[in-house]
């Protein structure tokens, strides 16, 4: 019972104080979501605990038994690196000096450089779809290049008609197919929280 | 109750309980056998996926996003959940090495009970080892995506699943996993990211089809029965979309204030 009736039954009542909040706010029902939110924060700081004691546990074993010293060395470099991180924001806070500048010296070139090979990654799969072979595919290489040739300023600057054609395929095209997708995930959503207030849906309690 | 309701949600409300209302009804029918589900190509080609892997001796992988239990994003987290369950069933079964990186902390201790359960179910749960297959990279989203590309490139995997929310990493692996030739079955709710997937994976879970795959997966009645409500609501969302652009176009904005209540 304990492992399934009652983690049903508290989804059930955060679900309704959940909807009740949003539809009926009262005081009593703000305070109440506000307890459930708070809680929620409380489960995830002990859930990150979870995560650091997992790659202890594999960069562990790797230090230990990984064949290559290359790997041995990279492990290593990623443990001594999190404890340093973590004892900074500890001991410092995360408003430090010490704690920005590994922010901003480190972890945010490092993201802007992922995020900046994504051009590499895209212009890869527009190669691989960007082909005529199909009557749809074709179509996609003709919306495609009217699509690229409006959002470039040159072809804007030589005829105007370029960026209109394009405004009319965001706003035409595009817009409808996804309104209808949206519609779709909107009510998919729904119905699985309804599946899911209503015990129907346990995938998220960990067994099927 | 209802004068407690701040306008503007008067509407939503009704439209709620309606929804809840046809939704229980279309469960009562499911039950008794009176809906089927079409077929969804891409859940029925995660059998194949597997059997791929199986095939090679190289892993699977099956990547449920960064999404938590806590955002917008749950249902989509929920669903990728679902397909997990499905996918380390059938690799507990067949033998197939299942590799599921996980970036969530609320969601990995759920990932991890859902991956034993099958492996147990199949009697191999000494076949597991959770910290390897389950690792945790990390909670920020381009630590986890090199972390996932690094993976994939010294792995080489048969096949990979991806099915949750997912944002820019996307095409970094849908890229990734098919520049070292595996088997692509993605799925995703996020509108920007489905042209990626459609452009790269071998089969693409569209928008809601995600939120079907555990009623489509495990062939409950029930479930299915619900997915009948979900038709029923589309229907309705088309018939007021036309009458109200109709009468939109007309001057008259009658299903617009009513929306609006």
């Amino acid at each position: 019972m304990y492992k399934r009736e009652i983690p049903l039954l508290i989804t059930f009542l955060s679900g309704v104080v959940a909807v009740l909040e949003y539809y009926f706010p009262t005081d009593a029902t703000k305070n109440a979501f506000t307890v459930l939110k708070n809680w929620g924060i409380i489960i995830g700081a002990f859930a990150l605990g979870f995560g650091a004691v997992n790659l202890f546990i594999v960069y562990g074993r790797r230090i230990r038994k990984a064949p290559s010293i290359v790997d041995r060395a990279f492990s290593a470099w990623l443990l001594f690196l999190l404890v340093v991180v973590a004892a900074v924001g500890v001991a410092l806070t995360s408003a430090s000096d010490q704690y920005r500048w590994i922010y901003n010296s480190i972890y945010l070139p490092l993201g802007a450089t992922m995020y900046a090979s994504l051009c590499f990654y895209m212009t890869a799969g527009a190669y691989k779809v960007l082909r005529a072979r199909t009557l749809d595919s074709t179509l996609l290489l003709i919306t495609a290049f009217l699509v690229i040739l409006g959002n470039t300023p040159l072809s804007a600057a030589i005829w105007r008609g370029f960026f209109t054609w394009r405004m009319w395929i965001f706003d035409v095209i595009v817009s409808g197919a996804y309104r209808g997708i949206r519609i779709g995930v909107g009510i998919g959503s729904i119905v699985l929280g309804i599946r899911t207030l209503l015990g129907m849906e346990t995938g998220y309690l960990g067994r099927r | 109750m209802v004068w407690l309701i701040p306008e503007g949600k008067l509407t939503p409300f009704i439209t709620l309980i309606l929804m809840w209302i046809i939704t229980l009804i279309s469960i009562y029918y499911g039950k008794k056998g009176k809906f089927s589900v079409r077929r969804i190509p891409g859940l029925d080609k995660i059998e194949e996926a597997v059997g791929r892997a199986v095939e090679m001796g190289r892993p699977i992988f099956d990547i449920i996003g960064m999404g938590s239990f806590t955002s917008i994003y749950a249902p989509q987290t929920v669903a990728g959940l679902s397909v997990l369950g499905y996918v380390s069933k059938l690799c507990a079964e067949k033998g197939a090495k299942l590799i599921a990186p996980q970036a969530a902390v609320d969601v990995m201790p759920v990932a991890v009970e859902i991956v034993r359960q099958s492996y147990a179910e199949a009697g191999k749960l000494d076949e597991l080892d959770v910290d390897e297959q389950l690792p945790y990279l990390s909670g920020t989203q381009f630590a986890w995506a090199s972390g996932i590309i690094g993976m994939a490139a010294r792995l080489k995997p048969a096949a990979n699943v991806m099915v949750g929310p997912f944002w820019a990493e996307s095409m970094m692996f849908a890229e990734t996993f098919a520049r070292v030739g595996a088997y692509q079955v993605a799925g995703t709710a996020r509108l920007y990211q489905l042209p990626f997937f459609a452009a790269v994976a071998d089969y693409v879970l569209i928008g809601e089809e995600i939120f079907a795959a555990d009623a489509y997966l495990t062939k409950d009645p029930i479930k299915i029965g619900s997915l009948f409500s979900q038709d029923v609501y589309k229907l309705v969302a088309i018939v007021l979309s036309v009458i109200g652009a109709l009468l939109s176009t007309a001057g008259v904005k009658i299903i617009v204030d009513l929306l609006k209540k």
